[in-house]
């Protein structure tokens, strides 16, 4: 079984993102920050991360760059509420860009895209 | 009658005859008449100065301002005299010069019939009176003198007059188009320099020629008296009357259309129009009955202002070319001539005087840096003008900016919620059986949630100034790509699509996210406006203008199109007619297409549907990279 990390600091999302992500046949860890990720990296050991970009403390390009000096390959998907930071160069060490939505469908099917290349 | 009693009578006389107000011709005749009364001569002459010789006869009469006293006529030495002096030798004689100082008036001649003795009171009397009669002439000269002076001043004066009129009249405007409208009125009204048309050239320094800018005057002689009967009733100085003239409706003077419609470069040296501007003084063309000299005129059918072959702008001015006569005056603004005015008498055929382009040439000093003035005013109200909308601009895009800071704050904090309720409603959803009355409400819940994500979507995005990366693009996948995010229209039936992708679409310059983005909600636009039933066509092709290439799309709808009234306004933000829209979504597709230097034309068929075309310049070398 796959293993998703979804940071995000609002609750209700991350029990969106499990419910709907466990439905897919994942299985999901959450983190409500960016330190919390950080330390539930080695523990868990994700096969891909969904992760905010605004949030309290550490920001999503923060842990994306963190996680990228101890994960080189580790798919990351940032995931926001607009598209804000999409032409941010920032974010292009990240694998993809999702903009939050109700309809999960764009992102369950990048998730699928990277995990299924694996 | 003793020697005195007669010098006292005569110089009695002579005195009355010169204080007595009387023509001079008069005066004269009656002295001499006195003086033929007192020493009855045969002969009693004035000889004026052309009448005398000042070498002969008179000699020392004229040198020495003496008398000369021949009392035996037949003694005198005729060697000495020009032949046609021989009638003044009678048998006694005497010449008395009327002299007043150093003006030598002319000679009082007496001549007798017989030997006489000259006593010297008589002559004496004689001097006296001689003198008297040049003063009297040479005071005559000075009235003449003073008289032509004055009138000479008092034409001066009546000019300077009208000049202080006439500029008097063009202070009360500033206004460009009325400036030269009055400066043709006063150059055409009786009370200004009364000439009959007046046309009026400028010089466009960008385009090098010299455009007919307006033109006053009748079209035909009896127009011509009607205008003058009119204008003598209206009474008042140019001052008061001129501004009173209402410039005429557009239409109205063919003669002004005619003048509007020439343009004549300046190379066209021949012109005398041109020839005005570089010469920079005035010309007077009385006709031009010859051939010769530097400007010819006048061969049939050719022009009235003698431009020289391959110009005939001003042919229509006259009939007759050949006995046009008229004048052209510099109109000097600072430093530099900025225009032509041209004077005719076409009607009344009036000479044009010399003095009369003095004149014209005085006022058009005036009339030049009134011009230029009003020119200034102009550029100065247009520069305010544009000064006007930059700051409107610029608070404009405070405005927006601020709008930004704020929505973004508020976006960010309403999206997060929005998305869990859509989430959770859209699992509800799938639990829930189609017949179950909850089915409804979760579907209500979805739709508004995907409303309100649009609405902030839409409002985050606007208010944003993206930073583009541009690079080049193939439009038909990005339009794909963007069909895919509305595929729910399509599959429900509702809407049918017709896609129709040309051969060899080049690629384009863009960024990838922006332009999915407006295509994205032109399709979203379309789709909305067809309620019921649908036919979304796509077209996607290259074509070339003028060399260039370009790729056009076509996003066409069958719905109901746009209400006319709302048309202009359409690419404003915040202007809907949709209840769910913040009016957005074609404002964006606007910023995008125009940030791509691309067009967007909208072809509106209320009651059958809209299309919106737009277009992009190809990338050139990308394009035929991508086809290698």
């Amino acid at each position: 079984m796959k293993r998703i990390l979804v940071v995000d600091d609002e609750e209700n999302i991350r029990f969106l993102f499990k419910e709907e992500l466990e439905e897919e046949g994942f299985l999901v860890e959450l983190a409500s920050s960016g330190e919390e990720a950080l330390e539930r990296l080695s523990l868990f050991r994700p096969d891909l991360i969904t992760l905010d970009i605004k949030m309290p403390g550490m920001n999503g390009i923060e842990v994306l760059k963190r996680i990228r000096e101890l994960e080189r390959n580790l798919p990351i998907v940032l995931c926001s509420a607009y598209g804000d930071y999409k032409q941010d160069f920032t974010t292009w060490a990240s694998d993809a860009y999702v903009v939050k939505s109700a309809d999960l469908t764009e992102l369950k099917s990048t998730i699928r895209k990277f995990l299924e290349r694996r | 009658m003793s020697g005195q009693d007669y010098a006292y009578d005569l110089l009695k006389k002579f005195l009355q005859i010169s204080t007595v107000s009387l023509p001079m011709e008069t005066k004269l005749e009656q002295i001499l008449h006195s003086i033929s009364e007192a020493f009855q001569p045969d002969q009693c002459l004035l000889l004026r100065p052309d009448q005398v010789n000042p070498n002969g006869l008179f000699l020392r009469v004229v040198s020495e301002k003496k008398a000369l006293c021949i009392e035996d006529g037949a003694s005198f030495d005729k060697e000495k005299i020009f032949p046609d002096e021989e009638r003044f030798l009678c048998p006694a004689f005497i010449c008395l010069p009327m002299a007043d100082g150093e003006h030598f008036q002319g000679i009082l001649y007496l001549g007798f019939s017989k030997h006489r003795h000259f006593l010297s009171e008589e002559v004496g009397l004689l001097l006296l009176l001689a003198k008297g009669i040049g003063e009297l002439l040479r005071n005559e000269i000075l009235h003449a003198e003073a008289d032509q002076t004055i009138a000479k001043l008092t034409a001066l004066h009546t000019q300077l007059s009208t000049l202080c009129e006439l500029n008097k009249t063009l202070l009360t405007t500033v206004h460009f188009e009325r400036i030269l409208g009055m400066i043709l009125t006063a150059t055409t009204h009786g009370d200004g320099l009364g000439f009959n048309r007046a046309m009026l050239f400028m010089v466009d320094e960008k385009r090098r020629v010299l455009k007919g800018t307006i033109a006053v005057g009748p079209d035909n002689a009896e127009e011509a008296g009607r205008i003058w009967k009119a204008l003598s009733h209206k009474g008042g100085s140019p001052s008061v009357v001129i501004p009173q003239i209402e410039s005429p409706p557009e239409s109205v003077s063919q003669l002004d259309l005619l003048v509007k419609g020439i343009e004549i470069p300046l190379e066209q040296e021949q012109c005398i129009l041109v020839k005005t501007v570089l010469e920079g003084r005035p010309l007077n063309i009385r006709t031009s009955q010859s051939d010769e000299g530097w400007f010819r005129t006048g061969r049939e059918g050719h022009c009235s202002l003698s431009s020289g072959v391959g110009c005939y702008e001003g042919r229509l001015l006259s009939r007759d070319p050949k006995s046009y006569a008229f004048a052209t005056v510099p109109l000097w603004g600072k430093g530099r001539i900025i225009g032509v005015i041209l004077v005719d008498n076409l009607f009344n055929q009036n000479t044009i005087k010399d003095e009369d382009i003095q004149f014209l040439s005085m006022f058009a000093n005036q009339a030049g840096l009134a011009i230029e003035n009003a020119l200034l005013y102009r550029n100065l109200q247009e520069a305010h003008h544009e000064l006007k909308e930059a700051q409107s601009l610029i608070i404009h895009n405070e405005k927006m900016a601020a709008l930004g800071e704020l929505s973004n704050t508020i976006a960010h904090e309403i999206k997060n919620p929005l998305t869990a309720i859509g989430g959770f409603a859209r699992r509800l959803d799938r639990t829930t059986l189609s017949e179950s009355p909850e089915k409804r409400y979760t579907e209500t819940i979805i739709q508004e949630v995907a409303k309100l994500e649009r609405v902030l979507n839409d409002f985050n995005h606007y208010t944003h100034e993206h930073s583009m990366i541009y690079d080049s693009q193939d439009l038909s996948r990005i339009l794909e790509a963007s069909l895919s995010s509305v595929t729910d229209e399509f599959s429900k039936g509702k809407i049918q699509l017709v896609k129709e992708y040309g051969e060899g679409i080049p690629k384009v310059l863009g960024d990838p996210h922006q332009l999915k983005h407006a295509f994205h909600n032109l399709i979203k636009n379309a789709c909305e406006s067809m309620v019921h039933k649908g036919t979304l066509s796509l077209r996607l092709y290259p074509f070339s203008k003028n060399g260039a290439s370009y790729v056009r799309l076509e996003v066409k709808d069958t719905g109901k199109g746009i209400d006319p009234e709302s048309l202009p306004n359409i690419f404003n933000p915040f202007y809907s007619t949709k209840k769910s829209s913040l009016g957005l979504g074609l404002p964006i597709v606007h910023k995008i297409v125009i940030s791509h230097q691309g067009q967007i034309e909208v072809d509106n068929h209320p009651g059958e549907g809209v299309t919106f075309i737009i277009t992009f310049p190809a990338f050139e070398g990308v394009a035929a990279q991508g086809q290698s």
